[in-house]
């Protein structure tokens, strides 16, 4: 492979996961490069040069999030937010199933650069093969002092602390993460204050996710300028990207932002399965608005490109839709999700996505009426911008995207009684 | 001092608050479902959304600290669109029930309904089921249906109580207020809740279906059940809806009693003991004057008083701690130099009841034990001191103790010994009369009178003149 790999530069075996393994490619040497000959702020300044984005979906540099964090403060906490519950997402269950040292390392860089004694990792709950896999890498990490008291003979100690999440998506969102990992029922809270001010037990937090932190030794090791010439000039490096759904090769592919689209899923995936048009794509994870089949040909994977094409790219899960889906009953899918998961704190995001989700549910089981795509259109505004966090934004923009680009389905679907695509999908 | 415009005013906010309380203070109305001043914020109703200058999303009012030169708006059509989607959410499986709700009349939601929602609903779903109508505790309904899920009793027992045994279960649209794991919701301060509740879905078991709001009207009152003097509204039916046939007696009945904020004394609260301070002025009254337990005139009873007292060597009094100060005054004037004076508590704890605690209940369970000691000392009644004649002033004294002396009674309530005293005379109780109580801080805290009193009980501060 030419373009240089950030996560994919080794082939996964039997025990590639393991620390001798990962020692092997090199493992833990940006660790010792850093503790050795680097001060925090050098770290910290190799980040920011990397041009690094968080990779959880918001897509907020990595260098300018640490800046705001005092880190003078007496506590200073990290979190890796490993609750990867998107669906189409699955870039961090890889990370964890196959290089757990390179988070670990990444996390005790950060933890070296932000001055934090304690790092917290919030996992997914419903994580098993990962969540084990990171245990026996932190175990290995701490009996060979790469973790822990005095790192590698220095002064610098950070002790990592795992935690399971209990099922809620709405844990994923950075607030409601701390909440959660504080004991309390995860409710995302109320900004300001943000995080970086007043986070975990009220103290300065950082909280960043699993494919940002693990990118880190691979920055210290190259250095930030090597990493900020891949990919374009605004959406630095190489990113996974999960593709999923209609397509011959799902699967997680690392490339180079600002990789076309269009390519991604043609050439490395394999193109549609049973050679179908391509109707729809989801191009970040269920939140983001959906993208009609020609809408892109330009695009490519940055985010600056996805928005001008009216989408986001979120966390990086292609979700591909060949022709003959019914979007009305993908919608409904989708519309359950955020209603079942919706952590029912605020008002518009409680009662709105379960009315959105119930309308759909009508309108599935034939029971539209009209006027029901205009009650979910104002549902839609209703919520949009009004909510604590960002479940409620996530919950409406599919509506509304769906609505806006395949209203004639949900017409047909209303007036009909069944869908437009009934029996036609062979896939 | 920060100076910022709301609605094109400008305005002085204190340091440290919140755009929603800077306005609330200039008469700025913005909607608000779960704040409390004296809750933490919540910030999930999303009804006090606000427009802030050069900020794309509307922000809630309710935390967003005050900065200088800051610009916000609440009546734009932007911030009016909100509020109707807000309130459309809300009332989407919110019961239509006002009809049958207690609570209708002073309910924020019908309120805000009027004045900002639409009078039509877009929805067609049929409302969302929960537990309706069902016992928190005995003193307590709740119904999960009319719920909006502010929280604001959940953060009461969190943060104002302490007993954390509310919480709220599940979660979206199946989130609902529930008891926690202890089971019980047996805290002291447990009717707070009711009154926070900013919907029905909280209720008073006591007041369940006894009235309707508006036809009552508040009294400013104390209560006397501990030496804390909480600041109390006394609900009676308001003047212009008494009943004149049937059911008069309903006019002379407090129907319920809810906390009055006064900061100084109790804040918002009162306790449990408070809510049921209406049950308490409602036991079975002395009404009949007597003399030797046969039925007098007040004329006659008042005589035969007089006749004691000048015919006594050695007379005492024994001072209610129910007295109110000005009481205790005309006491004084009249009486004081005549008599031995000794304190007496009217009434102790009862079993079970919470003593005392660090928020409000006081473990002297009479409201004016300080007002008496201020004046007269702390000096209780022993039988040792050999008098032959007791004014007793106030209820609950053991006749046992009194060992042989005459006795000359002022009471309110009328168990069994009261009518065996050689003398008794009714007097008002709290509710009959205006007066003030000192409270064991020594702050004074006045009530006033909630209804006139029945034909034959006297003003102890009127009697005592008689007596002289």
């Amino acid at each position: 492979m030419t373009e240089p790999r950030v996560f994919f530069n080794f082939e996964v075996t039997a025990d590639s996961h393991t620390l001798a393994a990962c020692r092997e490619r090199s493992g833990y040497r940006a660790l010792e490069k850093a503790l050795l000959s680097m001060a925090p702020a050098d770290v910290e300044k190799e980040v920011t040069a990397s041009g690094l984005r968080g990779r959880g979906g918001a897509g907020f540099p990595t260098g300018a999030k640490w800046f705001f964090v005092d880190k003078k403060s007496r506590v200073v906490y990290l979190c890796c937010n490993a609750d990867e519950g998107e669906p189409g997402t699955f870039k961090d269950r890889w990370i964890f199933e196959n290089s757990s040292h390179q988070l670990i390392e990444g996390v005790l860089l950060a933890a070296y650069a932000l001055n934090v004694r304690h790092a917290f990792i919030y996992i997914r709950g419903e994580f098993d093969l990962p969540y084990r896999r990171l245990r026996e890498a932190l175990t290995e990490a701490y009996a060979a002092g790469l973790a822990g008291e005095r790192i590698l003979g220095t002064e610098f100690c950070c002790d990592i602390i795992v935690h399971r999440g209990g099922g809620a998506y709405v844990c994923g969102e950075e607030s409601s993460l701390l909440t959660s990992l504080e004991g309390f029922k995860g409710y995302p809270r109320n900004k300001p204050p943000f995080p970086a001010v007043k986070g975990l037990y009220q103290a300065p937090t950082v909280i960043n996710n699993v494919e940002t932190l693990a990118t880190i030794p691979w920055i210290i090791s190259h250095g930030g300028g090597a990493y900020a010439g891949i990919g374009n000039q605004n959406n630095c490096g190489t990113r996974l990207f999960g593709i999923s759904g209609h397509v011959n090769r799902p699967g997680l592919y690392e490339r180079p932002t600002g990789y076309p689209l269009k390519r991604i899923i043609f050439e490395d995936a394999g193109g549609i399965r049973g050679g179908k048009a391509l109707k729809a794509v989801i191009p970040g994870g269920s939140s983001t608005p959906v993208l009609k089949g020609f809408e892109i040909e330009q695009v490519s994977l940055d985010a600056e490109s996805v928005i001008q094409a009216g989408s986001m790219l979120g966390s990086g899960g292609i979700i591909v839709i060949a022709e003959g889906t019914c979007m009305v009953r993908l919608l409904q899918v989708l519309t359950r999700f955020y209603a079942h998961e919706s952590c029912g704190q605020c008002t518009p995001c409680r009662e709105g996505s379960a009315w959105m989700d119930r309308v759909l549910g009508r309108i599935v089981a034939g029971q539209g009426v009209k006027g029901d795509l205009e009650s979910l259109e104002s549902v839609t505004r209703g919520i949009m911008g009004n909510t604590v966090c960002a479940l409620g934004d996530a919950a409406s923009m599919p509506v509304a995207s769906f609505l806006d680009k395949f209203r004639d389905e949900f017409a047909y679907y209303i007036e009909h009684g069944r869908s437009m695509n009934d029996g036609r999908l062979e896939v | 001092m920060i100076e910022l415009k709301i609605d094109n005013k400008m305005v002085a906010a204190n340091e440290g608050e919140t755009v929603l309380q800077a306005a609330l203070r200039h008469g700025i109305e913005i909607p608000h479902f779960c704040y409390h001043p004296c809750l933490s914020i919540a910030g999930n109703c999303r009804i006090c959304l606000v427009k802030v200058g050069g900020r794309p999303k509307l922000m809630p009012s309710c935390n967003l600290a005050v900065a200088p030169n800051m610009e916000i708006e609440t009546d734009t059509e932007e911030v009016a669109e909100a509020r109707r989607a807000v309130m459309r959410f809300i009332t989407l499986n919110h019961p239509g029930e006002c009809g049958i709700c207690d609570k209708a009349g002073e309910c924020r939601l019908q309120d805000y309904h009027v004045r900002y929602g639409e009078p039509e609903p877009i929805s067609i779903e049929p409302k969302s089921r929960k537990p309706k109508f069902y016992d928190l505790s005995p003193r307590i309904l709740l119904d999960n249906e009319r719920c909006i899920l502010c929280g604001c009793c959940v953060r009461f027992t969190q943060e104002v109580s302490g007993s954390h045994q509310l919480g709220i279960v599940e979660r979206g649209s199946h989130a609902r207020v529930e008891r926690l794991e202890t089971g019980a919701f047996d805290d002291p301060y447990s009717d707070n809740v009711i009154g926070l509740c900013p919907v029905g879905a909280l209720l008073s078991r006591d007041f369940l279906y006894r009235s309707r709001v508006w036809y009552l009207e508040p009294v400013r009152s104390v209560c006397t059940g501990c030496s804390r003097c909480c600041s109390v509204n006394v609900w009676r039916r308001n003047r212009h809806w008494h009943l004149r046939a049937l059911g008069e007696e309903l006019n002379r009945t407090a129907y319920r009693v809810t906390p009055f904020e006064n900061p100084e004394i109790n804040g918002p609260w009162i306790c449990n003991k408070g809510y049921d301070l209406h049950r308490f002025m409602a036991r079975q009254r002395v009404l009949q004057p007597m003399i030797a337990g046969r039925g007098a005139s007040v004329e006659e009873a008042l005589a035969e008083a007089r006749r004691l007292l000048s015919e006594s060597i050695n007379p005492a009094a024994l001072v209610s701690a129910h007295a109110s100060n000005e009481e205790l005054a005309a006491f004084q004037a009249a009486l004081g130099p005549r008599l031995a004076v000794y304190s007496r508590e009217d009434y102790r704890p009862a079993p079970g009841e919470a003593v005392e605690d660090g928020l409000l209940i006081r473990g002297v369970k009479n409201p004016n034990s300080y007002g008496v000691q201020a004046l007269f000392g702390h000096r209780p009644y022993g039988v040792i001191n050999g008098h032959d004649l007791l004014l007793v002033w106030g209820d609950n004294a053991e006749d046992t103790s009194f060992d042989g002396a005459r006795v000359i009674r002022l009471a309110s309530f009328g168990t069994q010994q009261e009518f065996t005293a050689d003398v008794l005379i009714p007097v008002s109780t709290t509710f009959e009369r205006s007066g003030s109580f000192s409270n064991f801080e020594g702050k004074v805290n006045r009530f006033d009178k909630v209804f006139d009193k029945p034909e034959l009980v006297q003003h102890a501060g009127e009697l005592f003149g008689r007596l002289a």
